[in-house]
């Protein structure tokens, strides 16, 4: 896998397949019950993991809603606080986004740690419409904020050192569901 | 029993503060990820298993705990007929003998109240590992942290305990605990003859929880984060009519799962025997197992904090 070839020691696994979905359907839930439907919603996520997230928690809502939820996808790239020490990656997907004026916005996005991918995401979204509101949605929360910015809903917290990393297992990338500890 | 940072005794849930349990909670997470870096914490040190009711299961729990922090463990698993108490030696009187020779006890007695007067004598930690119809804590320590590492929180969580609730420990122990929490829900769902007790009622008003009662369990599928199902204990019937026409009341089956939400979970404290149908057990909601397992982590990460 792409992962045990570039990033060290898998220490240990925080979720399987089984659990990923149980927490995105967990998610699905919490969303609809907050926003009392799904009207005025639409998801979108934060490329390109989030992105992928954002389609699967769709898939979710309309199970449960009977309709379909928009869904649309970010590249936070350009508005990165580090672009003068890391350019800008390459051949991700570009910002795609469905009418989000009034709308209630949920980002998604696999893992939240520093909290700058999030503010740059939402500055990228402001300049593209402005949404009623903006909530967050992210499969591992795994704590070290640097921004006052907090998920309102969590797939799982994850204790984790700064020296340690989180990496989501997607489907549509890995062949596998699954998140893991490395270091 | 003073418990704030410092813990001498396990006794009830009721001791457990929120803080403590948020502890032990991450250092289970901690033991469960990389369970190699706690090897040898407990070299030199010896765990005591005093069981004078029959259990396995916790038992086995207590025992791999200890061994895998590196601590060795002795016990009588019989102590009624086996031990000096066959001969009409008192509890406190075996308990003042084991805490000589071992660095923490583990008790399971039939008398409720039995690990409270242990402790009274006890030089040495003393675990409940149940007492009769009174309390099983630890278990509602596995089981609590269950909840949180299935549905990632415990404030909010909506629970129906199902089952033998005036006989259950692990019921009561469970319950003691959810009360520390915010905006708990709870459905107590039992036939009359073995509904909740009143005193637990009162405390869960007392801690502002509200609670329903009821003996529908179908109609409270839907509604719950949790379904925690219980035997209904055949050795805690004086009356074998009482107990079979109780028994097998509430199953839960394909049909269930198909009432139930698609992330709640169903736990069961095991052992079962036909309170959850075997089909059920692949389906992912199906913690039980994993529920098992983590008793392996908390009992370690407990005795950890008691003795390392």
């Amino acid at each position: 896998m792409k992962w045990t070839a570039t990033a060290g020691r898998v220490k240990g696994t925080v979720m399987d397949e089984d659990a990923n979905r149980r927490s995105l359907t967990r998610i699905a839930h919490e969303i609809v019950e907050r926003n009392k439907g799904a009207n005025d919603l639409v998801l979108v996520g934060v490329v390109r993991k989030g992105d992928t997230l954002a389609k699967r928690l769709a898939g979710h809502i309309s199970e449960l809603e009977g309709s379909m939820v928009p869904v649309g996808r970010i590249n936070p790239a350009r508005h990165r606080d580090d672009l003068h020490i890391r350019p800008v990656a390459d051949g991700r997907d570009l910002s795609e986004l469905p009418d989000i004026k009034d709308r209630i916005v949920v980002l998604v996005d696999d893992v939240i740690w520093h909290g700058r991918t999030i503010r740059a995401a939402m500055d990228a979204l402001m300049e593209l419409g402005r949404p009623r509101a903006i909530q967050l949605a992210v499969l591992v929360d795994r704590g070290h904020r640097e921004l006052p910015i907090r998920p309102d809903y969590v797939g799982k917290n994850v204790a984790t050192s700064p020296d340690e990393m989180i990496y989501v297992c997607l489907k549509e990338f890995e062949d596998l569901d699954q998140v893991v500890v490395i270091r | 029993m003073a418990v704030g940072s410092r813990l001498r005794h396990v006794i009830e849930s009721q001791q457990f503060s929120r803080s403590l349990l948020e502890d032990l909670f991450a250092r289970s997470d901690e033991i469960k990820r990389e369970p190699h870096r706690f090897m040898g914490r407990l070299n030199g040190q010896v765990m005591a298993a005093l069981f004078y009711e029959p259990s396995t299961r916790t038992r086995l729990s207590f025992e791999a705990a200890m061994m895998r922090l590196g601590g060795q463990t002795m016990g009588t698993d019989n102590a009624r007929e086996f031990s000096s108490a066959a001969k009409g030696e008192t509890l406190e009187d075996t308990i003042r003998i084991v805490s000589g020779y071992a660095d923490v006890i583990v008790v399971r007695h039939n008398e409720e109240g039995a690990a409270k007067r242990a402790a009274a004598v006890s030089s040495v930690p003393i675990i409940n590992a149940g007492d009769g119809p009174g309390q099983h804590p630890t278990q509602a320590l596995l089981d609590l942290y269950t909840i949180k590492d299935e549905l990632n929180r415990i404030d909010g969580i909506r629970v129906a305990l199902v089952g033998d609730l005036a006989n259950g420990r692990t019921v009561r122990s469970l319950t003691y605990l959810l009360s520390k929490f915010k905006e708990i829900q709870v459905w107590f769902v039992a036939p009359p003859l073995v509904a909740m007790r009143d005193d637990l009622k009162a405390h869960l008003d007392e801690h502002h929880v509200p609670w329903v009662e009821t003996e529908d369990l179908d109609a409270v599928l839907p509604e719950v984060d949790v379904v925690y199902m219980t035997r209904i204990q055949k050795e805690r019937f004086s009356d074998p009519a009482a107990y079979e026409a109780v028994k097998g009341i509430y199953r839960i089956d394909t049909h269930s799962l198909e009432l139930m939400r698609k992330y709640a979970i169903v736990m069961h404290p095991l052992p079962r025997v036909d309170e959850i149908a075997p089909e059920v057990d692949g389906d992912s909601r199906a913690a039980y197992f994993r529920q098992a397992r983590n008793g392996l982590h908390v009992r370690m990460a407990l005795l950890d904090r008691l003795l390392a």
